[in-house]
Formats: C-alpha cells, sequence, structure tokens
C-alpha cells in the first residue's frame, strides 16, 4: 500500500507540468500610467482604468506570456477635455480601435524574478514591438484570496508615432511615451 | 481665495494688496519703483498640477493614485530670491481608478476625509539653481497632523501660454513621506508606510 502510494505521487509528479500555472490579471492592481513631458516643464499622467488580461507562468522552465487589453476609453487623466481628446482621431482614435493589447511571449528572468518581458503593443491598428523591464517583481500568497499572485512593475519609453499618434509633434509635443506598469496576477 | 494666511512677509502681502486698489497711471510708478522685491505671483492651473503618490503593496507593485483638481498660489521673487507656495488638496477627491479603494482611502483610519475635507500644504523654504527652483521645504498638513516635508525638483522649466500669451512655471517634484506619521496606518505593512509623491505642478503668471 505504501509502496503503491509513493509509485502514484511520483507518477502525478512526472506527469504535470510541475509549476506551469494559469493567473487572471487583478484588474484592482493592474494599471498602465503614461507620462509625457509638457512643453518642456512638467510632466502629464494618464491611466487606463478598464483592462482585463491572463498569464501563464511557468517559474521552472522560466517561461511565460501575458495578454492585456486596455479599453482606451477608459483613459483618466484627471482633465475631462483631455480624455476626450485623447480618444478623438487625433491620438487613440478610440471609435475605430477601441482598444490596445499587449502579447508578451518573451520572459526573462534573473534567479527566480521576471526581469523584462518583450511582446508586441497593438495601439491604432500597428503592431510593433516593446519591452517592458521590472524593477519590481514578487509572488506572494493574498490572504484575502488565499491563493498565489506574482506581480511587479515594469516600464518602458516608447515613440508613439510609432504607432501614428502623432498629434502635436510639430508643435513640441514630445515622441516619447514612458509607462509605468503595475501589475497583479492571481492563480487560478 | 482661501489660501492659508503668510507667515514671515505681511509687509509684502499689504503692498499686493495695495497695488491692486491704485489708479494705472500710479501703478506703473509703483511697479517700477518696487521692482527691487515684488514677487511674480503664479495661480495654479487646475489642468496641469496634480499630486500622485505611490505606495508599494505586498512588496510585489506600486499602487498609485492621484489628487486633483489642487488649487494653489505661488509666489516667486528672483531678486532674493525666494519663494512662497500654498496649496489646497481635496482629500476626498483622491483617484486611484478603483472606486472601492478611493472609497477605502476616505475612512477615517486612512485620509478621514469627513473630518478633515482638504489637506494643506505651505512652503517657504526654497533652494535655488540659478533661475530654477530646485527644492523647496515646508510643512504638510493631513488628517490635521502637521510635518515637514520636502520636495525635490526633477524638472523645472517655463514657457508661454499658447492661448492665455502668459509666462507660465512649473515642473515635477518629488518627495517622500511617512503615513503612519500622520496617523494614515490602515492595511500595514501588507501596504507600506513609505509614499512617494510625486507632483506636477504648472502656475500661471498674474
Amino acid at each position: 500500500m505504501k509502496h503503491l502510494l509513493a509509485t502514484t505521487t511520483l507518477g502525478l509528479a512526472l506527469a504535470a507540468p510541475a509549476y506551469s500555472a494559469n493567473y487572471v490579471i487583478d484588474p484592482t492592481h493592474t494599471f498602465v500610467t503614461y507620462e509625457v513631458g509638457h512643453f518642456g516643464t512638467s510632466t502629464n499622467r494618464g491611466r487606463f482604468d478598464k483592462k482585463e488580461g491572463t498569464v501563464q507562468f511557468d517559474k521552472a522552465a522560466k517561461t511565460g506570456k501575458v495578454e492585456v487589453v486596455f479599453d482606451l476609453k477608459s483613459v483618466s487623466t484627471g482633465v475631462e477635455m483631455l480624455n476626450k481628446h485623447l480618444q478623438s482621431e487625433d491620438l487613440f482614435d478610440s471609435a475605430k480601435f477601441p482598444a490596445a493589447k499587449f502579447v508578451g511571449d518573451k520572459f526573462v528572468f534573473n534567479g527566480d524574478k521576471v526581469s523584462e518581458v518583450a511582446g508586441t503593443l497593438t495601439l491604432r491598428g500597428k503592431s510593433m514591438p516593446v519591452t517592458l523591464k521590472a524593477t519590481n517583481f514578487n509572488c506572494y500568497i493574498n490572504p484575502m484570496f488565499k491563493r498565489e499572485v506574482c506581480g511587479g512593475d515594469f516600464e518602458t519609453t516608447l515613440k508613439r508615432s510609432q504607432w501614428g499618434v502623432n498629434y502635436g509633434l510639430e508643435m513640441g509635443v514630445p515622441d516619447d511615451v514612458r509607462l509605468l506598469i503595475q501589475v497583479e496576477a492571481i492563480k487560478q | 481665495m482661501a489660501f492659508a494666511p503668510r507667515h514671515g512677509s505681511p509687509a509684502r502681502a499689504v503692498i499686493a494688496a495695495g497695488i491692486r486698489l491704485l489708479p494705472a497711471g500710479l501703478l506703473v510708478l509703483t511697479a517700477s519703483t518696487a521692482a527691487r522685491a515684488e514677487p511674480v505671483i503664479y495661480v495654479l492651473d487646475p489642468q496641469h498640477s496634480f499630486v500622485h503618490f505611490e505606495v508599494l503593496h505586498f512588496g510585489t507593485s506600486t499602487l498609485r493614485g492621484r489628487f486633483g483638481t489642487i488649487d494653489g498660489q505661488v509666489e516667486l521673487d528672483h531678486a532674493v530670491p525666494s519663494g512662497w507656495v500654498s496649496l489646497r488638496i481635496p482629500t476626498a477627491a483622491v483617484d486611484t481608478g478603483v472606486p472601492a479603494f478611493d472609497a477605502r482611502l476616505r475612512q477615517s483610519d486612512l485620509l478621514d476625509s469627513e473630518a478633515h475635507p482638504v489637506a494643506g500644504f505651505v512652503a517657504s523654504r526654497f533652494s535655488f539653481d540659478g533661475p530654477r527652483v530646485s527644492a523647496l521645504s515646508g510643512e504638510l498638513t493631513l488628517r490635521g497632523v502637521r510635518q515637514t516635508l520636502e520636495l525635490r525638483a526633477l524638472r523645472y522649466g517655463c514657457h508661454t501660454h499658447p492661448q492665455l500669451q502668459r509666462e507660465v512655471c512649473g515642473g515635477d517634484f518629488e518627495g517622500e513621506l511617512d503615513r503612519a506619521a500622520f496617523g494614515a496606518s490602515f492595511g500595514m505593512p501588507f501596504v507600506a508606510n513609505r509614499v512617494r509623491l510625486r507632483v506636477q505642478v504648472e502656475g500661471i503668471r498674474q
């Protein structure tokens, strides 16, 4: 009996892809905040409040894939007029392209922590490569969900003109946009 | 306007108030003789003045939130050089993007917005790097608790407002505070004590 149990346990351990797990993005702890310079004086910020996504993450194999979709109509700057302008044809053109999507499938690890995720950002119908660098990464057991949560902070700087978001370039509104990304995902 | 009373220089406030009452011809004369120490007044542009905060969640990721509209006034006297600022930050308008978090933040063990609807920052200790403000130190009052807060300028500049055709000066400032020192201690240690403030500010010359 003891032998049988041991064999079964061993069999399960061998059969299962031991560390691969699915996670669902926690929308209350997942935000993209953008920063763009304003006339060389200060920094304008905005964030996207509606989003959903999933992560497959294998700590042992050091691989992963993340897919997150952001509703561009949920952009929030604190200035209603600016929210509306961001959605216009000048910038996001959210009537025609309501969402932005990031698919990251190249995970780089530093020890057991994710240090970089490279993938593709689709915005205004254009898909271009982006690489997100981690400034924090950690997994913990959330006491409310009683489940593992993995996440961190990532950042990148992109050139908005690559996606055809050209408004204001000739007036000196910078092409460079810095993204600060908070992400947490709950193990399923 | 309901700005906090200015400390330290009542004479300057009297001069500023007096000039508004003078006829135009006298104003020119007064301005030319008083130019030596006349502070320039900037009123904050509510579309480009926000206080953002950042705090670490479970040692994993950074929670962010925003306060605005903030209102306030800055006085700069480059001849001295000296500066003075007073900001009013309505705490109930906290905006994290998650309405449940905003409601939790307004409760008595965090912002206590009902009893203390406005946080205030008043600073008169300015450091300059040439014509640029490089840092300032003042008093932040939050939940009725007053503590010293230092802000460092990450960038500072001036431009001409394209519609108003007036000078706008401002920048990005950063500082840190211990929320427990203000009595806003709910959720520690899962949500960190240390809070980073990232302040965008632009003032329109009056």
